[in-house]
């Protein structure tokens, strides 16, 4: 739906040799390719700090690196087929902010969290802090390789600037004067309570919506605290290296399995860092879906809003067309209305009043006709379209769910090995007593 | 006076020859000092009669201190708690069985019943009879973690220590032939009782007093050996008191952490509800947590029994020892005290030898300075006879409670050793086993998640009111409509291809 005149160059270096100028995304597109990543490589690698002095204040901010790279060779594009420049934090967000708007019928994919939430206390909460730039850099290129995976999304203009237009993209996604195509949230709050006749399908989505937020959160929320019983647990087993090297001077023949069943004590301990790492990217790709959900739930609003209007339309309709029968029927309407007190002071209208008026009418009913109509034909294009991107967002999401569960499995079968490997060379150590 | 001292002393004064007895008392090998670790064949001793107790006798040899396989004669085993209420108390006795080829005992086979009560009686006639030896520990009357006393937790853990009570006691060389013991082990019921009341036994000069306390801090000559020896043991105490609180904080921290789990798992199992097709995967999340869950909360209550009471024991059994050095200090102070009264004597005796009494008291009250000087030579001469006497027999004291320590303390080291080292082994097979059996929990829940979903068409054919376009699998929005509306259906169809949930 976005309609964007700029068509970026690939080859920033400038015109290559060849005369052609190829643009490969509609070379893409004719080849009928689905999405980028059918062939495209597109990566957000190496963050960096960077510090902007402007008006005497100084900003630190991190940037990330958007690389892109064509990788079918049956696509043609000029230059070498690359390009990578710089992108901050905000710069997705308002990427991400521009896809809600112009495409509402889409879930669209969420960008990881602008503050930690339901961390673990050892885990950073400073977005300088290098794990946390680290988990962020990751979940942005999840976010990029999602968008880049979307049938629509990927056709964006302004997504492909994204990644490849240096100069003047923001610039160029306010052109777009994507703002206006907001729903307001008061609007979006009434149109919720005041639908008569709201499709259930949407109902149901909303409490789905509702319902996965709060399991996630509570997955979320216990396993923070789980992660501080088990860093407890672990580290306290150092004490036991400790203690079992003191013991050690004291003794004669257990002196050097104690010793090394004291490093194996420690190896204990200190392995609980490892850990605790690995299952916050558990924790990473949950948070994702809890943010899809809030995606989701967007798009319901959206529909209600549409479904609103149709209904306001409707009822106009309805309004204006009883009008017109009270004019035809010469009732002054109902038994107190304005008209009816003006005819009984001024007399009732003459013929041609009554007939200017019914002349309006009839065009203002035909206006309204017409505003039915498309409201409803805009109400049906777009639950024709949210529903398919609905259910391909559904197979996704039970395929990455799948995924998610099985990673993490995965995670505590390792984690289970190497409890035992540590545990049998302790064991082996006290069998040398 | 100084080469008195000595003579006495020294070994080979003529004058004053003191006997060196052989220490080791009769009836022990002299292959004493090689100790063999035992490993005790249960089939030589199984029987039908006992099969209840046959699985603990093939355990025995986790108890079993180092004894030489050949001199084995004594095998006692406790089992079958049971629970016996009278009219004032409620109180559990134990099965004690023995098999013995000793002369001493009537039979070779015995059977009684035994209460805590019985073993304290026991231990206490022990370290009355043998002040200088080391008499195992008992576990503590009341458990601080248990407090019901019946519950089968506590009799199985109060069990397995007076079991290794019994067992460290028939290994003893020297305890295990106490006459006291014997009947504890053979007497029934109203002979036991009976001999309990009636028994004097060796009033113990050498009760654990102040005196005695006191006499480790004054002591002038105490072998660096022994100072040795007590300071091992203060060192050995406190670091099994560290490692038992490590543990115990270890403990809590499991246990909160099975808390957690507890309310994890079930989330999963709530979010099944709202899934259709993630049912499956969710479930087999929720039973893999709760499987690890479980296996936490055994591994905890395992090591309190297993690990947390032997520690303690074991302190317990550094208290014991710390009793026998003081006693030992105490004999040794007394011997040294008899020495310094003799020297003063004899002191006394070389003084009077030259005196001339003719100004003493009793020339004074008329008797012959000679016949005075006479009386006082011969009232010193019985004395100094008396005391010589005294410290001899102080002295094979000393010696014995030197050696029966020494002896008992080597004895110790080596059970301690094998004690630990299985005691820690244990230990770490608890946390192998755990975590074997959240690794299979999470094979299991790998599979789960992975076999193919129970398809969408089965539960749609299970539930057929809500919606009318089922039938059609299109990519339409019935397709979707189909999902959204089966949800709540979705569970009952998850009940019923999901049998064990």
């Amino acid at each position: 739906m976005a309609d964007d005149d700029s068509i970026p160059k690939y080859s920033p270096e400038g015109l290559s040799h060849d005369s052609v100028e190829e643009d490969p995304f509609e070379n893409a597109r004719k080849a009928d390719k689905k999405n980028l990543l059918q062939w495209m490589e597109i990566a957000v690698a190496e963050p960096e700090k960077r510090v902007v002095t402007s008006m005497k204040v100084q900003d630190t901010f991190i940037v990330y690196l958007v690389e892109t790279r064509i990788t079918d060779k049956n696509i043609k594009y000029n230059g070498d087929g690359t390009s990578s420049l710089w992108r901050r934090y905000s710069e997705f967000e308002l990427l991400q902010n521009y896809l809600s708007i112009t495409y509402p019928y889409v879930v669209v994919p969420p960008l990881p969290e602008k503050k930690a939430s339901y961390i673990w206390q050892n885990s950073p909460t400073d977005k300088f802090d290098a794990e946390f730039i680290e988990r962020r850099r990751a979940a942005l290129e999840i976010f990029m390789l999602r968008v880049a995976a979307h049938p629509i999304l990927s056709q964006d203009r302004i997504f492909i600037g994204f990644m490849q237009q240096e100069d003047g993209w923001k610039e160029s996604v306010y052109l777009t004067d994507f703002q206006s195509k907001a729903e307001s949230r008061l609007k979006a709050l009434s149109a919720s309570f005041r639908l008569q006749n709201p499709d259930r399908q949407y109902d149901e989505l909303k409490n789905y919506c509702t319902e996965l937020e709060s399991n996630i959160s509570n997955l979320l929320k216990i396993r923070a605290r789980m992660a501080d019983k088990l860093y407890g647990i672990h580290k306290i087993h150092g004490n036991y290296g400790r203690v079992f090297n003191e013991w050690s001077g004291i003794e004669k023949e257990m002196a050097e399995p104690l010793q090394s069943a004291s490093h194996y004590m420690n190896v204990f301990a200190q392995s609980v860092d490892g850990i605790l790492e690995e299952e916050e990217q558990y924790a990473d790709q949950l948070k994702e879906y809890l943010a899809f959900a809030d995606s989701l739930r967007s798009v319901c609003r959206k529909y209600e809003c549409l479904q609103y209007d149709v209904e306001r339309a409707e009822d106009n309709l309805s309004y204006k067309k009883s009008q017109k029968e009270m004019l035809e029927q010469g009732k002054t309407g109902g038994t107190f209305s304005l008209s009816g007190m003006k005819t009984k002071l001024f007399g009732s209208d003459t013929p041609e009043q009554r007939d200017q008026k019914l002349k309006q009418l009839d065009e203002q009913i035909k206006h309204t006709e017409e505003e039915v109509q498309s409201t409803s034909q805009e109400l049906q294009n777009f639950i024709d379209a949210s529903m398919r991107d609905i259910d391909r967002f559904k197979r996704q999401k039970v395929k990455d769910l799948k995924e998610i569960f099985t990673n993490y499995a995965v995670m505590q079968i390792k984690q289970c090995k190497k409890g035992i490997a540590i545990w049998t060379s302790a064991k082996d150590c006290y069998t040398k007593m | 006076m100084a080469e008195s001292k000595d003579e006495i002393l020294s070994p080979d004064n003529s004058e004053d020859n003191l006997k060196f007895r052989d220490p080791l008392i009769s009836g022990l090998d002299a292959s004493d000092g090689e100790m063999e670790s035992l490993s005790l064949d249960a089939s030589a001793r199984s029987e039908p009669s006992v099969s209840r107790s046959s699985s603990l006798m093939g355990n025995l040899s986790r108890y079993d201190d180092c004894v030489d396989e050949e001199t084995q004669d004594l095998f006692v085993v406790v089992d079958d708690p049971e629970k016996h209420t009278s009219t004032l108390e409620a109180y559990v006795t134990f099965r004690i069985t023995t098999k013995t080829t000793r002369s001493e005992f009537d039979d070779s086979q015995f059977q009684v019943r035994r209460r805590y009560n019985d073993f304290l009686w026991l231990r206490q006639k022990l370290e009355e009879a043998y002040p200088t030896h080391l008499v195992p520990p008992l576990p503590e009357k009341h458990s601080l973690r248990r407090l019901d006393r019946f519950s089968p937790e506590f009799l199985k853990v109060r069990q397995q220590a007076l079991q290794k009570f019994l067992t460290r006691l028939s290994n003893h060389p020297v305890l295990s032939f106490d006459k006291n013991f014997q009947v504890f082990l053979t007497a029934k019921a109203w002979e036991f009782q009976a001999h309990k009341k009636h028994g004097t036994g060796i009033l113990s000069r050498m009760s654990d007093s102040i005196h005695n306390i006191s006499a480790s801090y004054m002591m002038k000559n105490r072998s660096p050996e022994f100072t040795l020896i007590y300071e091992y043991v203060q060192n050995f105490a406190e670091k099994f008191g560290v490692i038992d609180r490590i543990s115990q904080r270890i403990v809590k921290e499991q246990t909160d952490y099975v808390l957690e789990l507890c309310e994890w798992g079930p989330i999963y199992t709530l979010w099944s509800n709202s899934e259709d097709q993630l049912t499956t995967p969710l479930l087999a999340m929720s039973r893999a947590v709760d499987i690890c869950s479980q296996a936490l909360k055994e591994t905890i209550e395992t090591t309190e029994d297993n690990f947390s009471q032997p520690l303690k024991e074991y302190i317990l059994y550094t208290d014991a020892i710390k009793a026998v050095l003081r006693r030992r200090d105490a004999i040794q102070m007394e011997y040294e005290s008899t020495i310094d009264e003799l020297n003063k004597k004899k002191d006394e005796r070389e003084h009077v030898k030259i005196s001339d009494q003719t100004y003493s008291i009793g020339a004074f009250l008329g008797k012959d300075p000679e016949d005075v000087k006479q009386q006082k030579q011969d009232k010193l001469e019985q004395q100094i006879e008396e005391l010589t006497k005294k410290m001899e027999d102080l002295n094979d004291r000393t010696v014995c409670a030197d050696t029966d320590l020494r002896v008992d303390m080597e004895r110790w080291h080596k059970n301690k050793q094998k004690d630990v080292k299985e005691l820690f082994i244990e230990a770490a097979d608890r946390q192998i086993l755990y975590y074997e059996r959240c690794l299979k929990a999470w094979e299991d829940a790998i599979r789960a998640i992975q076999a193919k979903e129970v398809s969408h068409d089965t539960l749609e054919s299970q539930g057929t009111e809500n919606s009318p376009n089922k039938a059609s699998s299109s990519e339409e929005r019935g397709d979707t409509m189909e999902e959204s509306s089966s949800t709540s259906e979705a569970h009952e169809g998850a009940t019923n291809s999901e049998p064990s949930v």
